[in-house]
């Protein structure tokens, strides 16, 4: 029965794809506008709470990371194990462009932007074929194999093996150096473009397609729909949000470590989505910046058990709290004695209350009277 | 002429006003620490205005280094501990110019950071300590690859970064930067020690087989090894290069077994050699022949660590090492003395090692009389000091590597040991002479190595 139902629902957000919403919503702006507020603050009220300047960058970057990894994990339920290919492929293309060709960060991250394109492509076409735990296998096997590729002896002499990529220049953006606060407000231009793009995606037809794919893929797929493209469209963004990503870590410092292709990448960013909350694209963000922010001012704090905390902390989110920081804001929020209002994007023929129970109903009813 | 003739107009004033400052201020130019020297660098001066100065402590607290890394900052307290109220090398080192009251008279702190010997980490403790704790200099590490990263961070956020534990030829060869500072000795100089006493004890028609960890570290040591016996008359016979971290390394071993080679040589550090160097033992190839002769072992880079780590296993095998607790000149001892009284034990190389850089350090500032940067680090380059090891150090101008006597060890059979530490033996002290080579040999680099700017970049 159930499943009748989950195919109904499928079914549902495919038929409501069809009908505009607004992409944007009244909300959304004031959404947008907090947002804003916060990022472009966070060099100063970091400051207050015993972190520091490079961090706002670092956990600016990470952010737009971690929200390029929740278009694939949290719209379209892929949990991919090997987006450290994306984020360490694009960080390398870039050290090469600023070591080789020219310190300006234009044709850096032109380069980077279109080489990754096609290793996205690439990847997407061999890995998307299967689903579930043999999805995240085969992304970690690719990941894996471009670290090994970067380490490799033929390769050394151009990435640095294992030292890394170093002796590159400052970065520049026309002339003026990239340094300190300008690569913050360079980071954070893209973080809220990113962060708006991730809004209109989740509102848009396409986004419904995603979550549809998440919900039931088989029958989207019997519908007529080319599941496969809407896969590899989420894919392929997401592995760019992952791009822009690791080249504006070679921007914010002029060196690339090998770590940022290694499997730890890959797991951190899955790990910044799991406790931030999946598919909320807010939650993300939060994670990455929590463990940012954990990494590398508490563990100042803790000495070196710093790591048992954090896994402890991981352990209990996981049983306790599998919504993340944004479940745990709405259940407090709830013990407050609001309402939570739960919301159905892109179902415009919908009350706002409107939630799942109403749509599965009305489901089962349009079956019924089919029948 | 009247008075009045002469106008006194606006800009004659401003002419007049600019020239004579300009004159009063020339000799500024001439007197250290004045306006027009000292800019701004790094946390230059930001970091030393107030009654004390912060020094950045970035060791690996967690990771396969992390036994290093505790001993490096039990070795970095102690250091603070003597650079505040005396003792220590203190008292042995020459020329002295500290005093026991702190560095400039400015009380010494200090922050701590954890690398995860992991480059991309330890630059963001880095990062962190400069940024927030506006730490004046910072030190660290146990691995090439993060030293190599630190030092390049150094030198774009001009901050003099001082090594520790790291043996790999590029950190004072193609990486060399001039905000960095080794101590510690290299592959190189691993192998220009090692060389004629493997020919010496085994013979100048050895057969030698390698197994090398797969990085950069790894690779610089079997050059300069392989190098430095084929200069003896040995034949590389073959090279594998295993993976960092590998736990099995019998399919290797087999290769070495089944080959001709009659010395086999384990380029391997920390857990990998103590593995690799049991295995080797388990196969009992400490007890075959080849070519009519005893398999010998050589592990190139010895550390008192690798060698609690490999037990029973040492007795025998000849490697290299920068410190030995058993060394007894005056500014080893003091050290030996005041770290085993501080902490009940002897203190490891890599603990002297930090130890030493913090003072050596310290000491350039004072005589400097600044803390500005491209100052102390004119003053640390060509500096010759005594007291801090056996004979006398040079920190080369050229590439910032530190020249002393280096030690050939010999791990001791059980029956020899007269407690739990006493591990290693001193087979030679080879004297600084002989393991000076010129800045600019390939292996360093070559001419292109270059260590670049005093006053970094923008």
């Amino acid at each position: 029965m159930s499943n009748i139902t989950e195919a109904g629902l499928a079914t549902g957000y495919a038929r409501a794809a069809s009908r505009q919403p607004a992409l944007v919503t009244g909300t959304d702006l004031l959404v947008i506008g907090a947002f804003v507020l916060v990022v472009l603050t966070m060099p100063w009220w970091l400051v207050l709470i015993a972190g520091y300047e490079a961090l706002a960058t670092k956990i600016v970057i990470w952010a737009i990371f971690a929200l390029g990894f929740d278009i694939l994990l949290g719209f379209t339920g892929y949990l991919s194990f090997g987006h450290a290919a994306f984020f360490g492929s694009a960080a390398y293309i870039t050290g090469l462009s600023l070591k080789h060709l020219t310190s300006d960060i234009v044709p850096a991250m032109a380069i980077s932007f279109a080489g990754l394109f096609v290793i996205a492509l690439v990847i997407g076409v061999l890995t998307l074929r299967r689903s579930g735990i043999y999805f995240s296998i085969l992304t970690l096997a690719f990941a894996e194999m471009a670290h090994a590729l970067i380490l490799s002896s033929t390769l050394q002499a151009w990435t640095g093996g294992d030292n890394g990529l170093t002796g590159l220049p400052t970065p520049t953006l026309l002339g003026s150096p990239m340094r300190g606060l300008t690569v913050f407000y360079f980071a954070s231009a893209f973080l809220v473009a990113g962060f708006i793009a991730a809004l209109v995606i989740r509102r848009s037809p396409f986004g419904l397609m995603l979550r549809a794919i998440k919900e039931n893929p088989m029958r989207l797929e019997y519908t007529g729909v080319n599941v496969f493209a809407y896969k590899m469209s989420a894919f392929v963004i997401s592995a760019m949000y992952a791009g822009i990503a690791g080249s504006l870590t070679v921007i914010y410092e002029p060196y690339v470590a090998t770590e940022y292709i290694y499997w730890s990448t890959s797991g951190e960013v899955v790990i910044m989505s799991v406790i931030g909350g999946v598919g909320t694209l807010i939650g993300p963000i939060l994670g990455a910046g929590f463990m940012l922010y954990f990494e590398n001012v508490i563990q100042g704090f803790i000495g070196e058990q710093w790591k048992l905390v954090l896994g402890l902390i991981f352990v209990f989110m996981v049983i306790f709290l599998p919504g993340g920081f944004v479940d745990l804001a709405r259940q407090i929020w709830r013990s407050l004695g609001h309402r939570i209002r739960a919301r159905r994007y892109n179902v415009p023929d919908m009350a706002p209350e409107a939630d799942e129970d109403r749509l599965r109903r009305r489901l089962d009813r349009e079956e019924a009277e089919a029948r | 002429m009247k008075l009045t003739d002469k106008h006194l107009t606006r800009r004659g004033l401003l002419k007049a006003g600019a020239a004579t400052s300009l004159v009063l201020a020339a000799p500024l130019h001439f007197v250290r620490g004045a306006w027009a020297q000292e800019k701004a660098i790094g946390t230059f001066p930001a970091g030393t205005s107030g009654s004390s100065v912060k020094y950045g402590f970035i060791v690996p607290q967690t990771g396969a280094y992390a036994d290093e890394g505790a001993d490096e900052l039990r070795a970095y307290q102690l250091a603070v501990k003597h650079l505040n109220g005396g003792g220590g090398m203190l008292e042995t080192m020459k020329p002295l110019s500290l005093k026991g009251n702190g560095v400039l008279g400015k009380k010494v702190e200090y922050v701590t950071g954890d690398t995860q010997t992991n480059p991309d980490a330890a630059r963001q403790a880095a990062q962190r300590a400069i940024e927030r704790d506006k730490v004046i200099m910072f030190s660290g590490g146990s691995s090439s690859a993060v030293a190599v990263a630190q030092q390049y961070l150094a030198q774009d956020k001009g901050v003099i970064f001082m090594d520790a534990l790291t043996h790999s030829n590029d950190t004072t060869g193609k990486d060399r930067r001039r905000y960095g500072f080794r101590h510690f000795f290299n592959a190189y100089q691993s192998g220009i020690a090692l060389g004629p006493i493997l020919a010496e004890r085994y013979g100048k028609d050895r057969r030698a087989f390698h197994l090398t960890a797969d990085y950069t570290w790894g690779h610089t040591q079997y050059e300069s090894i392989r190098d430095a016996t084929e200069k003896q008359g040995w034949t590389t016979v073959n090279n594998i290069m295993t993976p960092l971290g590998a736990p099995d390394f019998s399919q290797y071993l087999t290769a070495a077994i089944n080959s001709d080679a009659d010395v086999l040589i384990l380029n391997h550090y920390g857990k990998d050699m103590v593995n690799s160097l049991t295995q080797a033992v388990q196969f009992g190839m400490r007890d075959m022949q080849k070519n009519g002769r005893n398999i010998e072992v050589v592990v190139p880079l010895y550390s008192e660590l690798m060698a609690k780590g490999a037990g029973d296993n040492i007795a025998g095998v000849l490697g290299t090492a920068n410190f030995n607790e058993k060394l007894d000149d005056p500014g080893s001892a003091a050290f030996i003395k005041a770290f085993t009284d501080e902490y009940g034990f002897p203190p490891s190389q890599a603990a002297q090692t930090a130890y030493v850089q913090t003072l050596l350090y310290s000491n350039a500032v004072e005589q400097a009389g600044t803390f500005y940067p491209p100052e102390v680090i004119k003053a640390l380059e060509g500096a010759e000091i005594e007291g801090i090891g056996p004979g006398k150090a040079l920190y080369r101008a050229e590439d910032h590597q530190c020249f002393h006597d280096i030690l050939v060890v010999e791990g001791k059979a059980p029956s020899d040991r007269q407690n739990q530490y006493d591990l290693l033996k001193i087979v030679k002290q080879v004297p600084r002479e002989e393991v000076t080579y010129p800045a600019d040999i390939p292996a360093f680099g070559g001419k292109d190595a270059q260590l670049g700017a005093y006053e970094p970049s923008a």
